[in-house]
């Protein structure tokens, strides 16, 4: 029986976050996972940047509902990536994080790689899945349109992929990273540590995404029942939104927001617009 | 000691412009810049050079791995060796090595090595590096997250494929195989020595102490900065207790030899600017994938800068800054000879590997300087270290039962000769 060990809240916007340590189980993941807001279940799935903040989409979401941001071991406090062989061990860890959470049939949200995890786990025990919303999940190839190499770069490299508007406050933030590449070796002790946080993350979406993010979801995509959003941003470059199609073609049923002005990262370049689509979708308005 | 002429073999041709028309030597540089002609030319000067050095009583002469680049045209380094099993036939053949994690299923490294112990006499040192990230990861795929794990495993069934003498089952998590049985056996018994390249970090060492393997450490930074390094290579075996045998480890060098220190410079720094500005211009975002080193090795390198960073490769440094600072040790053969006595008290290593070639040099300069060193340093040096028990060396077959190349036909030819009906035969 999972059993909570730590807790602390802090308040950030005006919301309560609560992060915890989620223990899965003997021979399983420890895990962290953030919380906030009140109401229904939802869970978000985080991509390749992890959850440094509570920012972008997190506290619209959390306004109406119970935000659960459980991390992958190797992101924030979470351990136990050794534990996790391979995709299939992921996609079950996916499941023993809803069952230790004591959630059935939440609402699933994922961006980028948390999106293809939410896709895999609602194609894998599609009964266990209420509803679905990916936001530019990765998963597929065509070979005219390659995804970016999120692995073969360097992080700042990757904002013109990941942002359409780069003067942006978020795209500027992840720009200031360039600063923990330097040559010299000038870097502060909090600088290192986000660089080897960072590699730690990046180790953890190599193992099951290197080199090329694709694995057979296609094919796999028609098992999925929940009703499923799916959410593009117009001038993604990292994966090109004729992704989005695709997705929107093989899941039955399936609905598709394109959001203007947007890349990669709606969740952090338009929130607004990303969570407006979660929102209805999940009132079943749209 | 002993000393192993040790070829990179870079490719030659590149344009002036290189460094600022493409971001890396390696893994991503276009095609379109190799022509197979010249390819041809160079592979067969750099064969003749290493030929060169077995003439001149080199004790080893050494290849290895690497894909996708300008910086070493050997993606696979079992074919030059093979090469010159046949017409090198003293020296022993160091190929250091074979990135063993690369090979599905792996028992094509231990049959490969195997062959060329057996074609060689026993002569071959069979290197296991775990190899460059831009090498295993970005060119050939393999996930760095579990790439380690995925080395030991091979390097365990190999060396059960040599030691075994009846055909056994393998279920590993990479490989799984219902047969192995190595044909051919190694020479060599149990197999080969083993040389494992690295780069400082402790669980390397641990690795060669615990199997009996040399430590090899390859560095383009000379050996001042290898002090360091080496020091704590030593201190860690004192502390396991273990005897601190200088043939445990080896170090490789690259080394420029003219008549005189003035004449080295003026001949040698167009190909010595040629590799440090040229070879080693590699691109940050692929020279190592998240999760290729452990986190305590990059902590290590992020906070000490330990060990191979772009920041201390030798790149927009002057002749006399790469020579004061010993990236290179140059000059007349007196000063090379004083500055390898120098660098071998210091690191106390029993094996030299010598990048004798560097960069765009040409055979006639090259072969000049194989054959100074030959002739004026290595007898001095040779005999530091005596004292120690190499073992760490091949055991090949004794020269009168090694059978010289093309003796079969030569024999045959004989006897067609001396008795006309045999041709029939």
């Amino acid at each position: 029986m999972p059993v909570e060990t730590q807790s602390a809240t802090q308040s950030v916007n005006g919301a309560s976050v609560r992060s915890r340590l989620l223990p899965l189980g003997a021979g399983r993941p420890t895990i962290e996972v953030l919380e906030a807001g009140e109401g229904a279940p939802l869970v978000f799935l985080h991509g390749v940047g992890g959850v440094p903040a509570w920012t972008g989409v997190l506290p619209l979401l959390a306004r109406d509902y119970r935000v659960y941001a459980p991390l992958l071991p190797g992101f924030g406090q979470s351990t136990g990536l050794d534990l996790i062989e391979d995709q299939l061990d992921l996609f079950f860890h996916g499941f023993d994080v809803l069952e230790a959470l004591g959630l059935e049939r939440p609402y699933v949200v994922g961006e980028s790689m948390g999106g293809w995890l939410a896709a895999e786990m609602a194609a894998l025990r599609p009964k266990e899945i209420g509803r679905l919303a990916l936001l530019a999940p990765v998963g597929l190839w065509r070979d005219e349109a390659p995804v970016a190499d999120m692995f073969g770069c360097m992080t700042h490299e990757m904002v013109p992929y990941l942002f359409h508007d780069q003067s942006s406050l978020p795209a500027q933030q992840m720009l200031a990273l360039t600063s923990l590449f330097s040559e010299k070796d000038d870097r502060s002790e909090a600088q290192i540590e986000t660089l080897i946080a960072m590699v730690r993350g990046l180790r953890t979406a190599a193992k099951f995404l290197f080199p090329i993010p694709e694995n057979g979801l296609e094919r796999r995509l028609s098992r999925i029942k929940a009703p499923t959003l799916i959410v593009w941003g117009a001038e993604d470059r990292f994966a090109a939104p004729l992704y989005g199609d695709i997705f929107a073609a093989k899941i039955p049923g399936a609905k598709l927001v394109k959001v203007r002005h947007s890349g990669h990262l709606l969740a952090l370049e338009r929130p607004e617009e990303a969570a407006a689509a979660v929102l209805r979708f999940g009132e079943g308005r749209l | 000691m002993k000393f192993t002429w040790f070829h990179l073999m870079p490719y030659r041709w590149l344009p002036a412009d290189f460094r600022e028309r493409y971001h890396s030597v390696w893994v991503d540089l276009p095609n379109r810049l190799y022509d197979p002609e010249r390819g041809h030319d160079l592979y067969n000067e750099y064969l003749d050079m290493l030929e060169y050095a077995d003439q001149m009583g080199f004790d080893a002469i050494g290849v290895n791995e690497h894909h996708q680049n300008a910086y070493g045209m050997m993606p696979s380094p079992n074919l030059m060796a093979a090469a010159l099993a046949r017409r090198a036939s003293n020296a022993m053949l160091m190929v250091l090595g074979n990135s063993i994690a690369l090979y599905n299923p792996p028992v094509r490294v231990a049959e490969e090595f195997a062959m060329l112990d057996v074609i060689s006499g026993g002569r071959l040192i069979a290197g296991f590096p775990v190899g460059t990230s831009m090498d295993i990861n970005y060119c050939y795929g393999q996930n760095p997250a579990t790439v380690r794990d995925k080395y030991r495993e091979a390097h365990d069934l190999i060396i059960k494929a040599w030691r075994e003498r009846e055909p056994f089952a393998w279920n590993g998590k990479y490989t799984k195989l219902r047969y192995v049985n190595l044909w051919p056996q190694p020479i060599q018994k149990p197999h080969p020595p083993i040389w494992i390249p690295g780069l400082g970090s402790i669980e390397t060492w641990d690795f060669c102490i615990e199997h009996g393997y040399n430590y090899s450490y390859l560095s383009f930074s000379g050996y001042k900065r290898a002090q360091k390094m080496l020091d704590g290579y030593w201190e860690h075996m004192a502390r396991r207790g273990v005897e601190q045998n200088p043939y445990s480890a080896a170090f490789f060098q690259q080394v420029c030899v003219s008549e005189t220190d003035a004449e080295c410079e003026r001949e040698w720094w167009p190909h010595v600017d040629y590799f440090f500005n040229k070879c080693l211009h590699l691109y940050p975002g692929t020279s190592e994938a998240p999760g290729y080193r452990t986190e305590a090795s990059l902590r290590a390198g992020v906070v000490a800068q330990v060990g191979n960073t772009t920041g201390n490769m030798g790149m927009n440094k002057s002749w006399k800054e790469l020579v004061d600072q010993r990236y290179i040790i140059a000059g007349s053969p007196a000063t090379v000879r004083q500055q390898l006595e120098e660098l071998a008290r210091s690191l106390r290593t029993g094996h030299l590997a010598l990048g004798l070639h560097i960069g765009s040099a040409p055979i006639e300069l090259v072969n000049r300087a194989t054959r100074l060193c030959a002739t004026e340093v290595l007898p001095k040096l040779r005999p530091m270290f005596s004292e120690y028990e190499d073992r760490w060396w091949p055991r090949p077959l004794p020269a009168e039962r090694r059978v010289q190349p093309g003796s079969a036909n030569a024999a045959s030819a004989a006897r067609t000769a001396g008795n006309g009906h045999e041709a029939r035969a």
